[in-house]
This record gives C-alpha cells, sequence and structure tokens, in this order.
C-alpha cells in the first residue's frame, strides 16, 4: 500500500488548524488511512489502494478537515474554458492512444508544494497507474510553451530532445538505453517500434510519455503555470487520474484552464475530448438501507452532516432518500454501499455497538478432518511427533530422492525457485527431508504428517484434487519392517479394520522388505524398510522404518461399515477417484 | 543401639574390606567382590557417607617404557653390553666399537659416552688411535637405574614419594629418553571403627534394597528391609511423548471456536481457477494482486472449468458495468480465458464465495468457516512463506449487519484470549464496508493488527447468490496469534519441523 509522508507544518496550514502529532495519530486511523511512523516534522500513513485521492498531503488534508468538522461539504474549483489543445496524430493510436492535457495558472508552487507533486504523481504512477502502464503523468512549466500542441508517435532515430537530468539531447531509442527512467520503463513501448512524443507548436519536446519530460519545461519553485498532461491505455484511468491530479495541486490555488484533445480516430468519449470534467457525481443513498447494514440508526439531519463531513454534497429529495454529489477525485466510488461505508466512517467505528445476533445455527466439523484428527490421535498414542511440511516440493524430492520414476503432476508455471516448482504427490518424501534436518537432534525420532497432497484429476473442475494423506517414519538403530506394521495395524485396530499385507515390490524400500496394505480388498496404503540409497543420499545413518496410507480410503471404508448416510459435509466426489491415488507415485 | 542400613552389594564390599584388613585399592576391590569397578565406586561413595569406610587418594608415577629403553631392557645398556667385550678383549679402538660390541653407530657413541661417565673405561691415544680401556677389573654391579629398568616391567607403579635413589635413577632413564614418567591418582578403601563394628555384626544391620520387585511383595520380605534414599535433585533421562505440531494445535484450538459459534465447515480445491479465487470476489482482472509476482500460476493443469453460463454471466456483468447490482463496475472488458487459469489458491476466501453459489435461500441464515492452506508467490525470508495456514468465516444473513460483524469479531477474538479489541477503517477489494481488527498484547505492550473483515460487496454476493444479502466475513491473521504465542520471530519456523522446537515448546492452553 502506498506510503504517503506529510511535513506537520504543511498539513496544518493546508487544514487552517495547529494540530499535534499525538492527535492526528489516534484519530487519523479512524478515518481510514493507517498510522506508519511519525518523525520530528512529520509522519507517513499507509493510504489504501482504493484512495488515490489521499495520495498527497493536499488530498489528505482535505478528507482530515472534512473528518473533523473544520470544512465540510463539496470542495469547489475555479474552472475555466480556454485552456491548450492538443492534435492526436493517427500513428498514436495503436502505441498510446489516449491524452488529455489541462493547464492551471496561478499555482504558488513552494518548496514543500513542489515536493507533494512529485510524491503524488510517484504514488500514482505506481499504485493507480499499474506502474505507468495504464496512465502516466507529464507536468511541466507552461511560462514557454507555444500552442496547439501535438502528441503523435515518431521513430526511434527522428528527433532529439534533452531529457530530464541529461545534458545531451537523445534520440527516443538511446533514453531507452541510458536514461534510468528509458531503462525501467522502455518495455512499455519497446515493442512498439515507435515512441510517443508530445510537442509544442514550435517542435519542442515536452515529454515523451509514459518514460520521461523534457528538459525545456522542467518545473521549479519559480513555476507559475502548470500544464498537465496524462496519456494511457484506458481512459477512465487517464480522465480520473487528471481529475485528482488537478484537484490535488488546486487545494493550494490556482486557475484551472479546460484543455481539448482533438483525434484523427475515435475515442469512447467522441474525437474532441475535453478535461478536466469536474462536475460531480450524482448518487442517490437509501438511508433506511445504508442504516440496516451499519446496524446502527442515523437520522436524516445526521446523515447529510456525516456525509458533508466526508466532503460529499448531500442533500433529502424524498422519504429516506439523500441525493449525494460525489467529487470528482473520489474514484472509488461505485455503488451506495462505498457511501455507506463513509457515512459509517464519519459516525465513527468506535461508536457503533457490537452486537452478536440471537440466531441459530448449527456449527460442525467437516467429517473428513474429524476422522483425520482421530487418526492424528492414535498416531501421537503410538508416540509419534506431527511434522508439517509444505504441499510444494520439487521433483527431484518427490521422485528422484525416493527412487520413484517421475509421473505427472501439478505443476507451477511460475515458480520463483527449484526448491518449489510442483505439489506433492505423496508425504513420505516430506518426511524424509525432516529426517534429514534433524540428524543432530537425539533418536528414536518418529514422526507422522497428516495432510493433504494434490492429484491431477482431469473429472475435476480444476484439473487436480486434493487427497488427504497420512505418512509415518521411525528412525533408530533397531527400526524396521515389524515396527512399520505394527504402526500400521495399530492404526487399523483403533479405526475397527483389518488390512492384510502382500509383499510388494518399490523402488523405496528395500527388496523383499516391503508391503502392501489392503483393507476390504482395497488397496489403501503401503510400509517397509526405506532402501538405504535413500538413507546415504540424505547421511542418514539409522534405519528407517516407514508407512503411508491413503487416508481419504480408509475414510471411505469406515464410513460405509458404519452405515452412515452421509451428511451435509458429502465428500463421496472426493474418494472416487482417490483409489489410484498414491500408486500414481511408484 | 545403632542401626545402620546396608545393601548387600554394600555387605560384600565390607564384608570384603574385613578379610582383607589393611587398605585396598578400589580396582583390587572390585575384581575381588566381582562388581564392576563403576559400581564399587559408587558403593563406597554411599559406604563413606555413612561413616563405614574412608578413603585415600594416594598419588603415584606411573611409567611407561620406550620403544629404546624395551630393547636395552632386553639386551642390556649399550655401555654394559660394550665393557663387557671390552674385559674380554683388553683393548678396542673407538672407531670399532659399534663393530666389535654389535652396536649401531649412536648406540656406540652413547656406549662411549656412559663408559668414561661410569668410570668403567678411559680413552687411550696410541700412533693417533683413539683405543678403549678398562678401567675395572670385573664386570661393575649393575647401577641402581640399570635395575630399575629391568624392574619396571613387573611394577610400573612407584609412590610418588620414592627414595632419592630411586628418583635420581628415574631422572637418568627418563634423561636418556628410555621411559616416560606422569603423576597418576588412586583410591584405596579402608573400614573405619564404626565399619568394623558393622562387620563384626556389633551394629544392628537393616538390609537396603533399591528396587521395589514382585519378589519382595510377594514374599512379605518388603517389611524387614529399608529402600535406599535417592537423591531426588538430580536429573533423569529425557521423555519425548508423541505430540500434535504446535501449529496443529492452535488450528485445532481455532476450530473448535468456530464450531462453538456454531459455523459449519466449508472445503475445497488446493487448485483454484483464477474465477473462484478472484473474478467471483470482483478482484478486477488487472489487479496487482493478481500478477504472475504474487501468485502461482499452473502450467498443468492450465486451464479449469468455469461454473454455469448465467453465474458467469453475472459475474462477467458485475466486473464490467455492475450488472444489476447497482453499481458502476470495474469498467473493462472481462475475460472469461482469464478467469479459467489455474493458480494454487491465495486465499481461503475462494471457499466463502464457493459456498455462497451453492446456498439456496431455505438454508438461511448460514454460517461457515474454513481453514486451510494458501500459496503466494513470495520469496521465502524471516517475515513472508509462499505457503501457510489462513482461516476465515462468514455469516449470510438477511439481517446481518456491520454491527453484528463487530459482535462476532469481538466474541471471537475474546475466545482467543484478547480482552482489548478495537477497529477501525480498512479495504478490501471485495468488502464495503470493510475493518481492521487490533487487539491489545499485554506482553508486547502495543496494538497490534489481527486481521481483516467487512460485509461482502454487492457486487460479490448478488452474482453469486441472486440476490443482495449482507455476507459478513473475517479472517484472523492466523501467524501472527501462532508466533506470538510461542515467541517466534521468524516465521520460517512454523514449517522447519525442528524435532528439538516440536519437542520442547509448550502445548497451546488456550485461554
Amino acid at each position: 500500500m502506498p506510503v504517503v509522508s506529510v511535513r506537520l507544518r504543511d498539513f496544518c496550514s493546508l487544514i487552517g488548524l495547529d494540530l499535534s502529532i499525538d492527535d492526528l495519530k489516534d484519530r487519523m486511523p479512524m478515518m481510514g488511512v493507517a498510522w506508519e511512523r511519525e518523525y520530528e516534522d512529520g509522519f507517513d500513513v499507509e493510504v489504501f489502494p482504493n484512495r488515490p485521492d489521499m495520495f498527497s498531503v493536499e488530498g489528505l488534508a482535505r478528507a482530515y478537515a472534512g473528518f473533523i468538522g473544520v470544512s465540510e461539504g463539496l470542495r469547489r474549483y475555479d474552472v475555466r474554458e480556454g485552456g491548450p489543445t492538443v492534435y492526436v496524430d493517427r500513428g498514436i493510436e495503436s502505441v498510446r492512444p489516449y491524452i488529455l492535457v489541462a493547464l492551471i495558472d496561478g499555482v504558488n508552487l513552494s518548496e514543500y508544494a513542489l515536493e507533494s507533486v512529485i510524491q503524488l504523481q510517484e504514488k500514482l504512477h505506481i499504485s493507480y497507474c499499474r506502474d505507468r502502464r495504464k496512465a502516466s503523468i507529464g507536468i511541466h512549466d507552461a511560462g514557454r510553451l507555444e500552442y496547439p500542441l501535438t502528441y503523435r508517435a515518431v521513430r526511434g532515430d527522428e528527433l532529439r530532445f534533452k531529457p530530464l537530468d541529461f545534458d545531451d539531447e537523445l534520440t527516443p531509442e538511446e533514453i531507452l538505453e541510458k536514461h534510468p527512467k528509458g531503462i525501467a520503463y522502455g518495455h512499455l513501448v519497446r515493442s512498439y517500434g515507435s515512441y510517443p512524443i508530445l510537442m509544442d507548436a514550435r517542435g519542442r519536446v515536452l515529454s515523451m510519455p509514459p518514460i520521461i519530460n523534457g528538459e525545456f519545461t522542467r518545473v521549479t519553485t519559480a513555476t507559475k503555470r502548470l500544464l498537465v498532461d496524462i496519456t494511457g491505455l484506458d481512459i477512465d484511468v487517464v480522465s480520473s487520474v487528471m481529475k485528482i491530479l488537478v484537484c490535488n495541486i488546486c487545494e493550494r490555488g490556482g486557475v484551472i484552464y479546460t484543455g481539448e484533445s482533438i483525434y484523427e480516430y475515435d475515442t469512447p468519449l467522441g474525437r474532441r475530448v475535453k478535461a478536466p470534467i469536474l462536475e460531480p457525481y450524482r448518487m442517490e443513498l437509501n438511508l433506511d438501507r445504508a442504516c440496516k447494514l451499519i446496524g446502527v440508526n442515523i437520522g436524516v439531519d445526521d446523515a447529510l452532516k456525516l456525509l458533508r463531513r466526508m466532503r460529499y454534497d448531500a442533500r433529502i429529495i424524498d422519504r429516506g432518500i439523500i441525493e449525494v454529489y460525489v467529487p470528482p477525485y473520489r474514484v472509488d466510488i461505485m455503488h451506495w454501499v462505498d457511501l455507506a461505508e463513509d457515512l459509517l466512517i464519519a459516525f465513527g467505528y468506535d461508536k457503533v455497538e457490537p452486537i452478536i445476533p440471537a440466531i441459530a445455527t448449527i456449527g460442525g466439523e467437516n467429517p473428513l478432518e474429524l476422522f483425520t484428527r482421530k487418526v492424528r490421535e492414535v498416531m501421537v498414542g503410538l508416540g509419534f511427533q506431527e511434522v508439517m511440511t509444505y504441499i510444494l516440493s520439487n521433483p527431484r524430492d518427490q521422485f528422484d530422492l525416493m527412487r520413484t520414476s517421475r509421473s505427472p503432476c501439478v505443476e507451477i508455471g511460475n515458480p520463483k525457485t527449484l526448491e518449489f516448482t510442483i505439489c506433492r504427490l505423496w508425504l513420505l518424501p516430506c518426511l524424509m527431508r525432516v529426517l534429514a534436518s534433524n540428524k543432530h537432534n537425539p533418536y528414536p525420532q518418529r514422526i507422522f504428517e497428516a495432510d493433504d497432497v494434490v492429484v491431477l484429476d482431469p473429472l475435476s473442475e480444476t484439473g487436480a484434487r486434493n487427497l488427504r494423506k497420512l505418512a509415518a517414519t521411525s528412525a533408530h538403530v533397531e527400526a524396521d519392517f515389524a515396527e512399520a506394521k505394527a504402526v500400521a495395524e495399530a492404526l487399523m485396530r483403533c479405526l475397527g479394520l483389518r488390512a492384510s499385507y502382500k509383499p510388494i515390490s518399490h523402488p523405496s524400500f528395500i527388496e523383499g522388505r516391503a508391503a502392501s496394505i489392503e483393507v476390504d480388498g482395497v488397496e489403501v496404503g503401503f510400509l517397509g524398510e526405506i532402501h538405504p540409497e535413500i538413507l546415504e543420499k540424505l547421511g542418514l545413518e539409522n534405519p528407517v522404518a516407514a508407512v503411508e496410507v491413503n487416508l481419504e480410503s480408509l475414510y471411505h471404508i469406515v464410513r460405509k461399515r458404519s452405515g452412515s448416510v452421509g451428511s451435509a459435509y458429502e465428500v463421496s466426489n472426493r474418494f472416487k477417484a482417490s483409489k489410484s491415488a498414491h500408486t500414481s507415485t511408484g | 543401639m545403632d542401626r545402620v542400613s546396608i545393601s548387600r552389594s554394600e555387605r560384600r564390599v565390607l564384608e570384603t574390606l574385613g578379610s582383607q584388613g589393611s587398605p585396598i585399592y578400589i580396582d583390587m576391590l572390585a575384581s575381588l567382590t566381582d562388581i564392576p569397578v563403576s559400581q564399587v565406586a559408587s558403593l563406597i561413595e554411599d559406604l563413606r557417607s555413612k561413616g563405614l569406610v574412608e578413603c585415600v587418594r594416594e598419588g603415584y608415577l606411573s611409567i611407561e617404557v620406550t620403544d629404546e629403553g624395551e630393547l636395552y631392557r632386553r639386551l642390556g645398556l649399550p655401555e654394559r653390553r660394550s665393557i663387557r667385550r671390552l674385559l674380554e678383549v683388553g683393548a678396542i679402538p673407538v672407531a670399532k666399537l659399534a663393530e666389535e660390541v654389535g652396536l649401531t653407530d649412536m648406540e656406540a657413541k652413547i656406549a662411549g659416552m656412559w663408559l668414561i661417565r661410569r668410570g668403567w673405561a678411559e680413552v687411550e691415544e696410541v700412533d693417533g688411535v683413539k683405543i678403549l680401556k678398562p678401567r675395572v677389573e670385573s664386570e661393575p654391579e649393575p647401577t641402581p637405574d640399570e635395575k630399575l629398568l629391568g624392574d619396571i616391567g613387573f611394577e610400573g607403579l612407584i609412590p610418588i614419594e620414592a627414595s632419592r635413589d630411586i628418583m635420581e635413577a628415574l631422572s637418568i632413564l627418563e634423561r636418556r629418553k628410555l621411559i616416560e614418567k606422569d603423576v597418576k591418582h588412586r583410591v584405596s578403601v579402608r573400614l573405619t571403627d564404626y565399619g568394623l563394628k558393622v562387620v563384626r555384626g556389633e551394629v544392628e544391620v537393616l538390609e537396603e534394597v533399591t528396587r521395589v520387585t514382585g519378589d519382595l511383595i510377594a514374599t512379605g520380605r518388603w517389611r524387614n528391609i529399608v529402600f535406599k534414599p535417592y537423591d531426588v535433585t538430580l536429573p533423569v533421562y529425557q521423555l519425548y511423548p508423541g505430540r500434535r505440531h504446535f501449529l496443529r494445535q492452535v488450528l485445532d484450538y481455532m476450530r473448535r471456536i468456530w464450531v462453538e459459534m456454531g459455523f459449519k465447515e466449508m472445503e475445497g480445491p488446493i487448485v483454484e481457477t483464477a474465477f473462484w479465487d478472484f473474478d467471483a470476489l470482483y478482484v478486477p482482472q488487472d489487479h496487482p494482486a493478481r500478477d504472475m509476482q504474487d501468485t502461482f500460476y499452473l502450467r498443468n493443469p492450465c486451464l479449469g472449468d468455469l461454473p454455469d453460463r448465467s453465474l458467469v454471466e453475472r459475474v462477467k456483468a458485475a466486473h464490467e458495468y455492475g450488472g444489476g447490482t447497482g453499481s458502476r463496475g470495474w469498467r473493462y472488458v472481462w475475460s472469461g480465458e482469464d478467469a479459467r487459469r489455474c493458480l494454487l489458491r491465495t486465499h481461503t476466501t475462494c471457499l466463502s464465495a464457493r459456498t455462497i453459489a451453492k446456498l439456496k435461500s431455505c438454508d438461511l441464515p448460514a454460517k461457515f468457516f474454513s481453514i486451510g492452506r494458501v500459496f503466494r508467490n513470495e520469496t521465502l525470508s524471516w517475515k513472508s512463506l509462499c505457503e501457510f495456514y489462513q482461516t476465515d468465516g462468514i455469516v449470510v444473513d438477511e439481517k446481518a449487519t456491520f454491527a453484528h460483524l463487530l459482535g462476532y469479531l469481538k466474541r471471537y477474538f475474546t475466545m482467543l484470549g484478547f480482552r482489548d479489541i478495537r477497529f477501525r477503517p480498512a479495504y478490501f477489494p471485495y468488502t464495503e464496508p470493510s475493518v481492521e481488527i487490533e487487539v491489545y498484547h499485554p506482553v508486547y505492550g502495543q496494538w497490534l493488527e489481527l486481521g481483516g473483515a467487512g460485509v461482502f460487496r454487492p457486487e460479490v454476493v448478488e452474482p453469486l447468490l441472486g440476490m443482495d444479502i449482507p455476507v459478513l466475513a473475517w479472517g484472523p491473521g492466523l501467524n501472527r496469534i501462532v508466533m506470538m504465542n510461542y515467541g517466534i520471530n521468524d516465521i520460517r519456523e512454523l514449517h522447519a519441523n525442528d524435532l528439538r522446537q516440536l519437542r520442547e515448546l509448550p502445548d497451546w492452553i488456550g485461554v
């Protein structure tokens, strides 16, 4: 979430009150910004990403002044016709099709103000503009500009200009190679083969969106007239950013002159688009519904006052229906529930009385979870320590380590590390890894895990499904097949089952010391003595006896035997395909 | 009359000491009583504490003969062998000594030096040739150091206060590197006067027994014996019972809270489609949380199925223009293909979406919870995991309000052991109003964020349920609660499975 730095003196002067940091620290979070930290002459707050209008001190001050009741209602800005015109060339349509421009005259750019404009621009770029992709902002000293402006696409070597912070003139291609911003944002335009350029009537370059501005229009504290250009791929976002930017800048005064973009192609808003449009957005709020949502009764007069404190204009138009005028910078308001939340914020989260309603519902756990817990209880009773390993794994652990052949499994397309590239198919390799990392701890080491693996299942909606398994290992000088089998038998006995055991050949176990576990003719797992090659690979010096069981198969059998007729938590679809599940690992 | 209790083994030691009459070394005692040395030592310690025996610790010199010393012990010192030959032949040129006596060159040098030093021979020069001649008439008596070297083989032990002669002899042998000596100690034991009385039967003796045996009980002999008292302060061996993982203990506890509050468990796949993980929750398709760097997308399976068409259409409409929800929507073109992408679920809230979609109005009011693993494409570090547990709860109730939400939350966190709870505004893409829960942690002395909550947006509920009724939702920060309770600072420890930690950490008691 964007963190906004605020100078206390600047903040106070914008509100027109002396405020203490302690007071702000207490109250600002109740307005809906998270306090980060305070320092000598200011503080940092974290602003929620849905409130780009508060990405700068001006927006924060505007909201806070309303919240504490210093200035209420809709903020109106001085907007006039007669701003600059920009001609938009057909060639730009496929590169970065939308541009809006506006002029602000009579700004007073103190050091604080300049700092704040830069901060606002940065935060908007990163968050709301999706790192300049959807929209990007150029702010210029309009003093020496000659109109009209032109926005068009140029070839990489078609012209040269001096980018910000550079002494030499560079071509667009050179900027992508040499300028830090070119290197950082070049990927947004490189593939088009041509570059967006905004130039004035004399062909002087204002900016190369979304990369860098020209040095020619650099803004300083002496700047009195600002030209704002917003370009981008999404005209809604471009237009919203324009509104937020001019409103926040004009919190310090200034007159906005509406600019006009004249396109050689159609846009969702037509071929001639004016900006900014600062007309408030009108919505209706049913106070009764809002109060029902909040669970607090708020009278009409109070509601109007509270909404005005959130910087809306509000008036009653019908019984219980409030007409709300939403300021142009509030790009987050899309539904009446958004207004209801603001009403609630103004009312005060701390003033809402928590209520537990008297409604009767019956709680309950998923039966497979209950069953798994029974199994865990048995394992704990047998002296096994539960471990909890990751579902994320890799083929080296799941197959190579265990001497099994690689089989299809859930694969991650964008893994960050080689350690986590697939979802596990069985638990035993995870336990072997735990043993390997505990060689320094006293033996005997008896551990188990009862949790999910993920298996591919073309029949399921997402192509894969969870499968509950149990694995246990015992590592000590005398660990052997008999122990593994005794553990499996104890588990079956506790679950009221009788298993039969057949010799199997399994690459993870010593030949002649591995068995399958069958209950009611269904193979539910296997056990044996871990193959010495695996022990050697892991540097384990004790024999390891191991069991792995498909708990869903067991669960299915237990349920069938007890004549259970199913419940609200029917999991039958989970075990339909589970019979073949564990054999998929070899 | 005095009484003393002694065990059978102690009695054996006492009697052996009594029959010997003089101090006796422990190793000797061990072989006489046929009790292992280590056990004898502890018996002696017990007897000493009862005042029956006393011990004397003596120092002694332990001698080891070097390889060279061992050779000379067998053949005689080089000078001894040389004087014998000299006396036989009368005179030997120095240069011929080795050959004549059968010595190495080095031994011949040593022999020459010691023949002169001991005064057994002298060197004369005849025609420029150095010749050894004996100065004694017959073979000299063995010197003290020779004798000692010869004897060591049998004794090897020399009292630390040995006579001056012996000490001198020892120092000669040591200088000649024929022996190595070391100071050691040994303990000898003898009966005290009291111990003597016991052996003579002048003191009443009760049998002392260590173990309670079936035999003692069956025969009733336990009445006539005394059980040996133990030093209860001594450390004992460690017991490691089977246990649930400490994280599991917390998860089970949370599960209990949910159930007690009347919530039913939800369940769903770990491999999810973007539709349920994001779209159904009104997360726009260009939202940063859906980026590759935050979410694990799958290569296999790659695309999943979308649910029934009308639901998909409603979700699409909500995203694009609000549909029938009264919302403006996100205002973009929604892609069904994006929604089909398979991923590892990034939160358990997708289970809530699935559950709501299955509800009918006759099921209401209803309350559900989930506890499950979720996945984030993060780099593993002390503060972030790519796989962790999350818990979520929803209340679907036509009459539900935000005030109810706070009521549930307050109750929930009280049951988790937190007394002071406060709420402040927050933001989540799928809830409005949203709230952040903060609890006061008395040990840390500060307010901590413990999770988010809110009322699901109509853009979420209406497409799924077909009607717009309030759905309260919350998910406490589970990891943080676990870490605070166990004093864990590195989140990776939750799944490190260090057996030491798993064995040592106290159980989760709950409050």
